[in-house]
């Protein structure tokens, strides 16, 4: 659980590093915008949260998935960032696949019978 | 969260604040499986000394369009943990799956630069090269989607 109330803050580095990336060579950043932009950023991350928990309560399911967000991000006016949002969870679901499948292989030579179950815990894991 | 717990002492690359070692391990898996070393950011000094390495070189190559994929370290810039913490201010929020949070990770990264380049039109109007604050505020007044964050920034 979050323990202190910087733990919600998104790191400035990282921001100021995606903020540049996004903009020409020559353009800089006051540190107050990019203090707005981080503080937006928040928001959204917020803001889309509890859309796609009121649109997973409509739809009677208790787990928010992938395809909720990327759901209420159509529906919110952000439909521009479906198209490479699911690209990138196609690579993000190989790469956890590959991952368990390593992992089940080393299991076997332990215990096959604790693997499958782990590794049908992390496809499912979720926040409590 | 407690499914990786289970693999604590079986390997590190589960675990939220990895040894540099597993990641040099798994950046020389990488490389092996995909027959592109050239593309690895931090190119490893050590080969792998486990036999641990054989059934990831056993993945087919598809496997690799991303060559940075192999943590999610480095599939989001943002830190997922981060991001589920946030999530979990939402009350009505029971269950969201690892997926939905990179993508809630992911979709944050594009908002960011989309942001950032419509600030930088207000900031590039008046002839300036660093964005200020005022053009953060312009922009987010001036666009429809963005109307969810009126009020919410004076705090």
């Amino acid at each position: 659980m979050v323990e202190r109330i910087e733990d919600l803050n998104l790191p400035n580095a990282v921001i100021a590093r995606l903020i540049k990336e996004s903009l020409p060579d020559s353009a800089s950043v006051s540190k107050e915008a990019r203090g707005a932009i981080a503080r937006a950023a928040s928001v959204f991350a917020i803001f889309v949260t509890s859309s796609s928990t009121a649109l997973a309560h409509k739809q009677n399911h208790k787990t928010i998935t992938a395809k909720d967000i990327l759901q209420t991000l159509a529906e919110l006016d952000f439909e521009s960032f479906v198209p490479s949002l699911t690209e990138d969870l196609e690579v993000y679901r190989k790469m956890v696949k590959d991952k368990k499948e390593s992992k089940a292989n080393k299991k076997d030579t332990s215990s096959s019978e604790n693997a499958n179950a782990s590794s049908t815990a992390v496809a499912e894991e979720a926040i409590e | 969260m407690a499914s990786e717990d289970l693999f604590e002492n079986e390997f590190s690359e589960e675990q939220d604040l990895e040894l540099q070692q597993a990641m040099e391990t798994e950046a020389e898996e990488a490389g092996e499986a995909k027959e592109s070393p050239e593309v690895i950011e931090e190119t490893p000094e050590n080969p792998p000394a486990e036999s641990a390495t054989e059934p990831v070189a056993d993945k087919p190559l598809t496997n690799g369009t991303k060559p940075s994929a192999d943590h999610d370290a480095r599939m989001t810039q943002l830190p997922m943990a981060r991001i589920r913490n946030i999530m979990k201010l939402d009350p009505d929020l029971h269950m969201a799956n690892n997926e939905a949070v990179f993508t809630v990770a992911k979709a944050v990264e594009l908002f960011i630069a989309s942001l950032s380049r419509e600030s930088y039109t207000y900031t590039a109007q008046s002839k300036k090269k660093t964005i200020q604050k005022r053009d953060v505020e312009m922009a987010i007044s001036a666009v429809d989607s963005l109307m969810f964050l009126d009020g919410a920034m004076n705090f």
